[in-house]
């Protein structure tokens, strides 16, 4: 399905923010809280994988219902997941579109990569503490 | 330290009563010595003037609202950028510099001690912040109380002690050095979108009046000792008749102290209007130079404006409104809660506005009309009236009738129609200037105990050398030359150490900040008074114990103390 | 050890009432706190010494060995950027602004991509706003736009909005009226009088509405604006004009979304029309606790909040083209020295790349996303628990923040100061 994903903070985001390769913080990043009835459409439950794609590329999260989305509306905590998927354009402000970016949604089994596995995605080098 | 000795000084020291003497001047540990031994870096001042560094007694300089001027003004800072060069940092900014810009320039002009007239309590620390990074000037705070909701309370409870215990208490919090009164009343009624219009009005929800509240505070200034008076913004700063304001709180000025003012009236030039439209809007300079030479218990400042672009801002958030209202550029405010509030707009005056030119004239007419020029200090309310860098011309302009008149053909010609200032013969001579700009400041201020203004043995060694001599010039007519003399010092000395060489500031900065603290009986102490901390705990929204300022925030601080009689 | 009126760190509302208990150099309890600053004082997972990438892993380095390498990166670099700032002191901010000014670099706190839009849109038309104080004494009306502050700033309501008696205002709850308006439902929007449900990029068009109405053209409205009613707009405009204070405070609802700095212009402007009718004030909901901060220490010292380039010699300021997101995209800078923020995790994927083939530094407590990006992280102290220094409140009120106690680690304000010491040495003065 095509969405458009809106971000911003959530109090457990904040939470584990100084802890970003943990895994609660990985739920948290990681969840796409959609509209009830898109994820009836695209056969999901709670907890089910998806590809999300943009643009930018694809990354998988993990699908959680939400009250206060319509159709068409996909929420994702601020964090490298979204991030993934956020175009850099600013359009001279300095600021990217990161309330609107365009997704499309599909149902995968693939695993979800950890914050970790992102940063060398870009060409980084993993840090384990 | 070896010393440091200017020779062939052609000295003005009003302080020290020394008018144009050709005479040498000992340093040594930042101060001026009878003498120093051979060896001493030595100086020739070739017989040019040689004045106490300059006391800038009002500008807007550190603090919250500059700080704001500054961020809401990307096309101000562009209007004067500099680049590092040798001790100097970059500097953005014409009308509100970064701070380093403003210790530069003030430096150039030979200013090595200003005192920023308007710091909230509650927003004490970033003033503090600032003046650490305005280095190469002394600096000393106004502190706000216009406001404050303890001082209203103990005004209504006419328990002048209680004020002055409060003042004590703040101003020990927040290492402020005066007491500033910014529209009294005004500012809390501003809370609600509203304003007092004469000294009679009543602040809403308090049952006191602006002149109650002055009243008591000029008392509790006393009472406390300070070296400085109370410092006012007079209500209705800008509205067409707002002499009669000035006037009346001119007025209510006892006279309490021998050495010094007992009320300090600041940029008056803003509340000497008469009419009563922006039509009918006219000059009423004369009757409050009248009431100055009336009254040695007040001392005033110009405010004077000049043409060009500035910034407005003041901590008279109804008054900025108003201007909005005239202006529609841009506007800022900012409330304090419990204590005072604020404003900025940019503006542009315009030798095409007619009441700008009445406005211009009337600064002008405060200065030759007060007969005392230790009651009258040159200031431009700086940046409101205009930038400090314009001081130079101001001081021409006092100095020579030529170039009035020759200003008065490029301006509104229906000026002279509203204002006496073309009648006005008088020329201000070198030994009135050096008054108007240093040693009525230090008098005003009380910090002469300290060695400021003048140049006598114990002084601080803060000296200012101008490439101009007063025998070979005449300024009534070398205007030009008064002007490029005044704008860049050829030395400029602070606590014996050069800092500035021909408009370039040479070293990283030393400065101090000044603050004034009042001993009281502990039965006056707030610390320990339920009531208060308790109403704080309420309605403040940051704890009494994380409300003062740290020691650390001055560096080096230098207190004045005084003993209360309470 | 029980410490009264500590200053959290984490948000803008530099909440300065917690009780903390200390033992053992390790914090063991806080009162007063919400979630955010319980877990940001009992943390402890830092990164315990500086480390260096090396082929495909990391070794840990001395200190000294760090703050060199750090200055000769800098010292290399064509045009580096000196990004983050906000989650540090003041005192630690000034040494980078100097730091930047010294190397010609381009410095650039978080506010580019949280209230930069704001700064634009404020230094267009100027911002009428008060301290946190002022509202919890007198409002009776307060608006949240576009901001979710259970979740982003969780004692807001508490200690000066929703639930915050105050001097003219005995009894919050019953006394105030709140209005939410967001383009999703939110823990915030629950609590709200009035929801305005605003369709998504629809800000703009509402806040043009309402200033229609306060300016008494409500015949020009259309039955329905962005997905909200006529009938609504007006009830909440009848709000506005009626109440004795009101306080608008804004998020990141409006300054990420189409329209951007556009979008808080109009909200500036409709309270400044407001103004006109009672008194009202307009507040961003700033985000670090001490972003403001940042953007005080870059503007007394620069001129500029934000996103400031020295290439010039002088200093340069240009939002979209000298801020953090477009030097990064296109991939200008040759060195990036992050300071107490994380990039990698709050940047777009193309700028988090760029960062990974350039040398980037970061000094930052903690392993975080930009660790992983990063050839060299320098650990330091916690500003607010081993480390004190000034912060700015979202309202600009400074707190100096509090140690708690003597860790190990050197402060931001100390490594920063040994860095600065080198590249001065070589640069000269």
């Amino acid at each position: 399905m095509r969405g458009i994903l809106n971000t911003g903070r959530t109090i457990r985001q904040g939470s584990y923010v100084e802890r970003k390769n943990s895994p609660a913080y990985r739920e948290e990043a990681a969840s796409l809280h959609m509209n009830q009835v898109d994820m009836l459409d695209l056969e999901l439950e709670e907890g089910s994988h998806v590809r999300v794609r943009s643009d930018q590329g694809a990354v998988v999260m993990v699908a959680r219902p939400a009250d206060g989305l319509a159709r068409g509306e996909v929420f994702v905590c601020l964090g490298p997941y979204a991030n993934f998927l956020v175009n850099p354009e600013t359009h001279g402000t300095g600021m990217p579109d990161f309330k609107t970016t365009p997704v499309t949604i599909e149902p995968t089994t693939e695993q979800v990569p950890t914050v970790r596995e992102i940063m060398e995605r870009y060409g980084g080098v993993g840090y384990e503490d | 330290m070896t010393g440091l000795l200017v020779k062939n000084a052609y000295v003005i020291d009003p302080l020290s009563g020394v008018n144009g003497e050709i005479m040498d001047i000992a340093v040594r540990d930042g101060k001026i010595v009878e003498d120093v031994r051979s060896g001493a870096v030595v100086i020739d001042a070739g017989g040019c003037l040689t004045l106490p560094g300059g006391i800038d007694s009002h500008s807007h300089v550190c603090g919250t609202k500059v700080n704001f001027g500054r961020y809401m003004s990307p096309e101000d800072m562009r209007a004067g950028r500099t680049a590092r060069k040798g001790a100097m940092h970059v500097t953005s900014g014409y009308s509100v510099p970064t701070t380093f810009g403003n210790s530069y320039r003030y430096s150039a002009m030979g200013y090595t001690t200003v005192l920023e007239g308007a710091m909230a309590p509650l927003e004490a620390r970033h003033t503090h912040e600032e003046f650490t990074a305005t280095p190469h000037q002394d600096m000393l705070a106004n502190t706000l109380f216009d406001g404050n909701w303890s001082i209203m309370e103990a005004v209504r409870d006419k328990d002048m002690k209680r004020a002055a215990a409060v003042v004590a208490w703040t101003l020990a919090a927040v290492k402020g050095f005066a007491i500033k009164l910014t529209n009294p009343g005004g500012t809390e009624a501003w809370g609600w979108g509203e304003d007092v219009h004469s000294i009679r009005d009543e602040v809403p929800h308090f049952g006191v009046t602006p002149a109650e509240i002055i009243e008591t505070m000029i008392q509790a200034n006393e009472l406390l000792n300070l070296p400085h008076s109370v410092h006012i913004h007079c209500n209705n700063l800008g509205v067409p008749g707002n002499y009669q304001t000035t006037l009346d709180t001119i007025n209510l000025a006892p006279d309490l102290n021998k050495d010094r003012q007992s009320l300090y009236l600041t940029h008056v030039q803003f509340h000497s209007y008469g009419g009563s439209t922006w039509q009918d809007i006219c000059s009423k300079s004369e009757d409050i130079a009248r009431a100055v030479n009336a009254r040695p218990q007040v001392a005033i400042d110009m405010g004077q404006i000049m043409f060009g672009r500035t910034t407005t801002m003041t901590a008279d958030g109804p008054m900025e409104w108003k201007l909005y209202m005239l202006h529609h550029n841009k506007w800022s405010n900012h409330d304090v809660e419990l204590e005072t509030g604020s404003g900025i707009i940019p503006v542009y005056y315009g030798r095409k506005s007619l009441v700008n030119c009445v406005m211009w004239a009337i600064g002008l007419e405060l200065a030759l009309l007060t007969e005392n020029p230790w009651q009258c200090m040159l200031a431009t309310d700086n940046p409101n009236g205009a930038p400090f860098v314009k001081y130079p011309e101001i001081i021409a302009l006092l100095m020579s009738r030529k170039l009035r008149e020759y200003e008065m053909k490029v301006i509104d010609p229906r000026t002279e129609h509203f204002v006496p200032l073309f009648a006005i013969d008088r020329e201000l001579d070198w030994y009135e200037i050096a008054v108007m700009t240093r040693a009525a400041q230090a008098k005003a201020l009380g910090i002469t105990r300290i060695g400021k203004g003048h140049l006598a043995p114990g002084a601080e060694a803060d000296i200012a050398i101008y490439p101009l001599k007063p025998d070979e010039l005449d300024p009534t007519v070398d205007y030009q030359q008064v002007m490029a003399g005044f704008a860049k010092t050829r030395y400029t000395i602070k606590r014996g150490r050069v800092v500035a060489r021909d408009g370039e500031v040479i070293v990283e900065g030393a400065n101090s900040t000044i603050w004034s603290r009042s001993d009281v009986p502990p039965e006056y102490d707030l610390n320990q008074d339920p009531e208060f901390v308790k109403k704080f705990e309420q309605y403040y929204t940051v704890r009494m114990r994380n409300y003062p300022v740290q020691d650390v925030y001055l560096p080096r601080g230098l207190c004045i103390r005084t003993e209360a009689s309470l | 050890m029980k410490i009264e009126d500590v200053v959290c760190t984490f948000c803008g509302c530099l909440c300065d009432d917690l009780v903390v208990e200390v033992e053992n150099n390790r914090v063991i309890s806080v009162e007063n706190g919400c979630t955010l600053a319980n877990e940001k004082f009992m943390g402890d997972h830092r990164l315990k010494s500086p480390i260096r990438r090396e082929g495909n892993g990391w070794k840990a380095l001395s200190y000294d060995d760090a703050i060199r390498e750090t200055a000769e990166i800098l010292l290399d670099a064509d045009r580096p950027l000196l990004y983050g700032w906000s989650g540090t002191h003041g005192e630690a901010q000034s040494v980078g602004v100097h730091l930047a000014e010294l190397l010609g670099a381009v410095i650039d706190n978080t506010s580019t991509v949280c209230h930069g839009p704001s700064i634009m849109a404020i230094q267009e038309v100027g911002h009428p706003g008060c301290t946190l104080g002022q509202v919890k004494n007198r409002a009776d009306v307060i608006v949240y736009w576009g901001a979710n502050p259970i979740d982003a700033h969780p004692r807001h309501m508490s200690r000066y909005t929703t639930y915050a008696d105050g001097f003219f205002v005995k009894e919050a709850f019953k006394e105030r009226k709140v209005i939410v308006v967001d383009v999703r439902k939110t823990e915030s929007s629950a609590v709200a009088d009035e929801f305005v449900k605003v369709e998504r990029g629809g800000d703009y068009a509402i806040l043009s509405a309402l200033r229609a109405i306060v300016r008494g053209k409500r015949d020009l409205i259309p039955k329905q604006v962005a997905g909200v009613t006529r009938e609504q707009l007006f009830r909440v405009a009848d709000i506005c004009i009626n109440a004795k204070f009101g306080a608008i405070f804004f998020g990141l609802g409006l300054t990420m979304s189409p329209g951007k700095y556009k979008n808080i212009r109009n909200a500036i402007e409709l309270t400044e029309e407001l103004n006109r009718h009672t008194k009202f004030t307009i507040s961003p909901m700033r985000g670090h606790w001490n972003v403001y901060g940042s953007n005080e220490v870059f503007t007394w010292i620069t001129g500029y909040p934000y996103a400031v380039d020295f290439a010039r010699g002088i200093a340069f300021y240009n939002p979209g083209e000298t801020t953090s997101v477009d030097i990064l995209k296109r991939g200008e800078c040759d060195a990036c020295l992050v300071v107490a923020s994380d990039p990698g995790a709050h940047f777009p994927r193309a700028c988090a790349e760029h960062l990974a083939r350039i040398p980037t530094v970061q000094i930052d407590p903690h392993v975080n996303a930009t660790t992983h990006l990063a050839t060299l992280q320098i650990p330091v102290a916690v500003t607010g628990i081993d480390a004190e220094g000034t912060a700015y409140r979202m309202d600009g009120v400074p707190i100096r923040t509090r140690k708690l106690f003597d860790g190990t680690y050197p402060s931001d304000f100390d490594i920063l100061g040994k860095i600065y010491e080198q590249v001065k040495e070589v640069k000269g003065s």
